[in-house]
């Protein structure tokens, strides 16, 4: 049996670099250490991996680069237990396991042609951004990108350094809100879907993808649907505690699905079939 | 399929061959009332009308605790770790190799797990119908009292001192017949077996679903909001107990520790629990089933919807070994499924 075919070895990777992001929030860049799986490691985005620290464990995160991009692979990695303190202890020159990618991705064929609204909360601007890239490097295929991303405070926005870029894209819109602003701060103030109903992006062809903590999703989805989207056109993703990410080990069960099989990307319709334990 | 009749006296032979292949387990009472697999060994007596026994066979597949993945720190190097003793498990009954069946099917699912495909290619199976039928079981109405595949040998008790063997597979038969000479079973011997599993079979029906189990998944659908979940968990002691004896309960966690030079580690999978408190619980402390409500139904609707949605059949064998370890009472899923017919039928 060839460990390439052993869905539990993790393999070697490289951090390339480290951004710190917010003061819970740092941005891991790696390559795959063994130059034929670098080269045949393919992902979709809004995939996901698991990321290693031999001797403290693994934990999963979403891939946030873009395959459009390959020269490393990234992952935005909140503070929250052993794992992610291990991982924020990571300099450039250090090593990670690394298993994936695992589980769905964005539903791009549905996206595809369409106007697309992202709506993120902090940590969950993750797995936006890498359908963000994706969609800025295939801009033709997209209609109008709307972007609405807020954070506690200005310190709490990750991506910092890129918010320019992305709003001086072709045909992004983006919204910045905080929920407690500094003095310097020029955008928005305000919970996320409230700033959704004020700016009441049009919801006829279009497609809402959100991500963000669980009180927020529930608070924007209802705006959504206020705002006419209709339940299969609003896409988000599941937080669920992975082990094997193979659709074994039982962690991730909701319902008939494995969310590191089956999803992490579901639609509100999708959901909506499941059992109310999100 | 082929079939031989095998006296008591050509057992030992038989059994001193199979174990210098395999590790030979055999059921064996332990206490009064109690049995359980364990190593065969020369003076080892046979519970050939064992009921059930305690723990069920998938420590035997899917270990309590199996190494996956050594790995070293400092290189970041990783390797895959497989153990899959040659085994061979003796007088498994019917519903627990419904079960092995069942665990079959899920580990093929997605990635297949090669850790459990080894161990299960390099385990025989030898079934045994069963003389005596639990007090709590209700197989026979689960469609679990007797299986068609799934076995190398299929062994029945006809008389005091003579089987009747049925051959599932070319290695059943060539361990069968590797001591020596084996009659084959003629009309007599066919008829007697057949007799002796109508008996039990008769005596098992009269304990258990009241209703075909196909209607499981419909029944359950309807079943979310039901009564008895709040009813029983309230007495739940969230031990984990009836996941533990369950054989077809698979669910693991993984962990992994450093050697005392920290320089080398292993990573493994241990048997985990969704009854326990910490089971759907993640980083940041949100538990998606936090009460002990959420975690009894989640139990139920595995076995009686998500396992069939996904392969079929019930994710329970009705071995009844649950609502024997159940020190509250309250883990029963003859109860809990009839309860909920007679509710939402």
């Amino acid at each position: 049996m060839t460990d390439a075919a052993n869905p539990y070895l993790p393999l070697a990777a490289t951090v390339v670099d480290v951004v710190d992001e917010t003061p819970a929030i740092k941005t891991l860049r790696m390559t795959l250490d063994d130059p034929q799986a670098r080269a045949a490691f393919t992902y979709r985005p809004g995939q996901v991996v698991q990321l290693s620290v031999y001797g403290v464990g693994e934990a999963t995160f979403v891939l946030n680069s873009t395959p459009t991009r390959p020269e490393f692979l990234q992952c935005s990695v909140m503070r929250a237990g052993e794992v992610t303190e291990a991982l924020h202890g990571l300099r450039a020159g250090d090593q990670v396991g690394l298993r994936g990618p695992l589980g769905n991705a964005f539903p791009l064929d549905a996206l595809r042609g369409r106007d697309v609204l992202l709506v993120a909360g902090g940590i969950g601007m993750a797995p936006l951004r890498t359908l963000l890239l994706y969609m800025l490097d295939t801009r033709a295929d997209f209609g109008a990108i709307r972007l609405i991303y807020g954070a506690r405070g200005p310190r709490d926005m990750a991506y910092a350094a890129e918010l320019d870029q992305w709003a001086d894209a072709p045909g992004v819109e983006l919204t910045l809100t905080v929920d407690a602003p500094d003095p310097g701060w020029t955008h928005r103030t305000g919970l996320i879907p409230d700033v959704l109903r004020e700016l009441s992006p049009p919801a006829r062809g279009a497609v809402a993808v959100t991500c963000g903590p669980p009180i927020m999703i529930r608070f924007t989805v209802q705006a959504l649907r206020e705002l006419g989207f209709a339940d299969t056109d609003i896409v988000t993703t599941l937080e669920r505690r992975m082990k094997c990410g193979i659709g074994l080990c039982g962690r991730c069960n909701i319902g008939p699905r494995y969310v590191c099989v089956d999803g992490p990307v579901f639609t509100l319709a999708e959901l909506g079939e499941l059992p109310p334990e999100l | 399929m082929s079939a031989y009749t095998v006296h008591q006296g050509q057992l030992p032979g038989l059994f001193r061959l199979w174990a210098k292949l395999y590790k030979v387990h055999v059921p064996v009472q332990t206490a009064p009332g109690f049995y359980d697999f364990a190593p065969w060994e020369p003076d080892t007596e046979i519970a050939w009308d064992y009921d059930l026994t305690v723990n069920p066979l998938k420590r035997h597949l899917l270990p309590p605790r199996e190494d996956l993945v050594v790995f070293d720190t400092r290189t970041y190097e990783a390797r895959g770790v497989f153990q899959a003793p040659q085994q061979l498990l003796f007088g498994v009954h019917p519903y627990d190799l419904r079960a092995i069946a069942q665990l079959d099917q899920l580990m093929e699912l997605g990635s297949p797990d090669r850790n459990y495909r080894r161990r299960r290619e390099n385990t025989v199976i030898f079934a045994l119908d069963p003389l005596r039928v639990a007090p709590d079981a209700f197989w026979s109405t689960l469609g679990a009292g007797r299986a068609d595949i799934g076995f190398d040998l299929y062994w029945t008790k006809i008389g005091p001192a003579m089987f009747f063997v049925e051959v599932g597979t070319a290695r059943g038969e060539e361990l069968l017949l590797a001591a020596g000479e084996v009659e084959r079973a003629g009309a007599a011997q066919h008829e007697a077996a057949r007799r002796t599993r109508e008996d039990t079979r008769r005596r098992a029906d009269g304990h258990g679903l009241k209703f075909p189990w196909q209607e499981l998944p419909r029944v359950m659908a309807k079943a979310w909001d039901a009564g008895i979940w709040r009813e029983k968990s309230s007495m739940c002691l969230a031990c984990g107990s009836c996941n533990l004896v369950c054989p077809t309960c698979y669910c693991f966690d993984m962990r992994e520790e450093l050697d005392e030079s920290l320089g080398k580690g292993r990573r493994w999978r241990q048997w985990d629990a969704c009854m326990l408190p910490a089971f759907a619980q993640v980083a940041g402390g949100h538990n998606f089933r936090g009460k002990h409500l959420d975690r009894y139904r989640h139990r139920y609707f595995r076995k009686g919807k998500y396992i069939f949605d996904l392969i079929g059949e019930p994710g329970c064998v009705g071995c009844g070994r649950c609502i024997k370890a159940c020190t509250a009472r309250i883990a029963n899923p003859l109860a809990v499924f009839n309860r909920l017919w007679e509710e939402y039928a």
